[in-house]
């Protein structure tokens, strides 16, 4: 039995919102540059403040990986699947392009990759992961903002983090149970 | 239980005298051409650079209009049943005509949901080899396949020449069964809606109850309006009856809409902030606001109603009007209800997103390449529906 759990955990504090996630993320999955084409994305969220004193916080996202799936529990022909550590994949070759995942997913995160002719969203790098070699988005962030590891592994900077930090999820009232977590600074 | 027994012609071909068909063949006909034209677009360019659905709104006119087109068909189909299985006369005079117009409209239907799905052969694949029972699509394509095969063998059996006291017996049972169906059919649909985590507007029994209704509404609407189209608008005076049962039928189910309406909306508007309070006011003063307050309200609930109730059901020629106003204003019903729940943006439209808001709601309207596949189902419709109007004997003879 694969006791895998994985989960990022993001300190969005760290985010200098320069974007290279998405690039990386853009080259290493082929996705095409094409409108509403996206895996993961950096929201600037409100200004906060009075002038001079305004501050601005970064929120970058993508499929959480839930772990109530909402598209996976519509999705017609099961191209909609969890790997046995968790990770929301999509079966090109099931994919039928019903759209229904699109419409019950409440992050957004889905999108029609035209290419594959399928519907396609962010897999943790799941092809990197048996290399040892962690998401894309992870590697090449270069403040840190991103931690991706193992919830089943206490020792896993993952779980460090979330025992010593106070955390949120998105959309919480929504019972997905997401596998990002954004630490509360 | 009436002992009414109904009896068919023996000719199955039987051109039909009258021109009245003929106008509609030819714009079925021009509608199909339409409609091929932007098959062929799609099929070369791809679904994505035809269609004007977005990663936000992904479901747009096409899923609206094949929701139009099957919940009309199986509430034609519930009309059918209560004539067939349940022996209400009034309904099995016309019997022939529902299940050819029921036949027939589910097609159309499917012709929407085919151009609309980017891949319909692997769906009936993989709907076989790992289908995911917990998906109310699953569902779907279950209840609509049988309807099809049920009003495949009702299409058979109102047609058969020199039918039998069994046949009728057959007949009874198949259309208990079309009624059935249809029922779980069109309330699955709204499940289909209902079960989506994002879009909390669909959610409730609301839907479900409300496309049945709207259902039978519109199969009694649309045998009013093509009985009117049939014969000049003048009806013979042995419909009369059956034309105003269909009536107080569709009288009724406009003020069950209403009732729905009413208790809906309401209690959208009190989940302030959340997104089914949104969708709502997209309805009441938003960008769906014309379509909602004209189209739905007006054309499909107040003008008809006042029609049948001012006419108390009798004025056939009014009821064909009220039929075809309840028919158009049923297209914003449908619309509005796919699109309403999706406009809501799923995060805020900020800077880096990847969302673009409008007053706080996601956009969408169809392209030219989505109104075209509409045309492609009415088209169909219109073609195969008035052809066998003109080619086939659709009269239903009775006999007691």
């Amino acid at each position: 039995m694969n006791e895998k759990r994985y989960a990022i955990v993001l300190d969005t504090k760290k985010c200098i919102n320069c974007k290279a996630c998405t690039v990386a993320c853009r080259a290493e999955n082929h996705v095409p540059h094409e409108e509403g084409a996206y895996r993961i994305w950096v929201t600037a969220l409100e200004l906060q403040g009075k002038f001079p004193d305004l501050h601005q916080d970064y929120e970058p996202s993508q499929c959480q990986h839930c772990q109530n799936t909402p598209c996976e529990s519509v999705c017609p022909t099961r191209a909609t699947y969890k790997s046995p550590e968790g990770v929301v994949l999509v079966d090109y070759d099931k994919c039928i392009l019903c759209k229904a995942c699109m419409t019950a997913c409440p992050y957004n995160a889905r999108f029609v990759h035209e290419h594959h002719k399928a519907i396609d969203k962010c897999t943790f790098c799941y092809h990197r992961l048996p290399e040892g070699r962690e998401p894309a988005c992870v590697e090449t962030c270069p403040t840190k903002v991103r931690v991706f590891g193992d919830l089943n592994d206490p020792n896993s900077q993952v779980s460090k983090l979330l025992d010593t930090n106070r955390y949120y999820r998105l959309k919480e009232d929504r019972n997905t149970n997401p596998r990002l977590y954004y630490i509360i600074k | 239980m009436s002992t009414h027994v109904e009896k068919t012609g023996n000719s199955l071909i039987q051109i039909n005298p009258s021109k009245a068909p003929i106008p509609f063949i030819i714009i079925g006909l021009i509608l199909l051409a339409i409609g091929g034209y932007a098959t062929l677009q799609v099929l070369f360019k791809g679904h994505e650079a035809v269609y004007g659905v977005t990663r936000e709104v992904p479901w747009g006119l096409l899923i609206s209009t094949y929701a139009y087109f099957v919940i009309t068909s199986t509430g034609l189909a519930f009309i059918g049943g209560l004539g067939h299985a349940f022996g209400f006369e009034k309904y099995s005079k016309v019997s022939k005509r529902i299940v050819v117009m029921a036949f027939v409209i589910l097609l159309a239907g499917f012709t929407q949901i085919g151009m609309e799905i980017g891949h319909p052969i692997r769906l009936m694949i993989y709907m076989i080899l790992s289908p995911n029972l917990s998906a109310p699509i699953v569902w779907m394509g279950v209840f609509y396949g049988i309807e099809l095969v049920i009003l495949a063998i009702e299409l058979y059996l109102v047609f058969k020449p020199n039918q039998t006291a069994k046949d009728h017996e057959t007949a009874k049972v198949v259309g208990f069964f079309a009624l059935l169906v249809g029922v779980f059919a069109t309330s699955n649909l709204g499940y289909v809606f209902g079960s989506l985590n994002a879009r909390p507007f669909y959610h409730g029994v609301y839907f479900s109850t409300f496309l049945v209704i709207s259902g039978i509404t519109a199969g009694a609407a649309l045998l009013m309006v093509i009985h009117n189209i049939i014969y000049g608008w003048n009806i013979p005076e042995k419909l009369n009856g059956t034309m105003n049962a269909l009536g107080k039928i569709m009288g009724m189910g406009i003020a069950l809409m209403a009732f729905l309406y009413l208790w809906k909306i309401l209690s959208s508007i009190y989940t302030q902030p959340g997104d089914a309070y949104l969708s709502a006011m997209a309805l009441i003063k938003g960008p769906l606001s014309k379509n909602f307050w004209i189209g739905e309200l007006g054309l499909a609930v107040v003008i008809p109603f006042l029609i049948i109730a001012f006419t108390k059901a009798r004025n056939t020629r009014a009821l064909g009007v009220a039929g075809i106003i309840f028919m158009i204003g049923l297209f914003f019903t449908r619309y509005d209800f796919i699109v309403a729940g999706q406009l809501p943006p799923m995060r805020k439209a900020l800077e880096g997103s990847g969302v673009e808001a409008v007053n706080g709601l996601v956009q969408y309207s169809p392209s030219a390449g989505e109104w075209m596949i509409f045309a492609l189902g009415w088209g169909l419709f219109l073609f195969l529906y008035f052809m066998a109007e003109k080619f086939l004997n659709l009269e239903t003879e009775e006999h007691h």
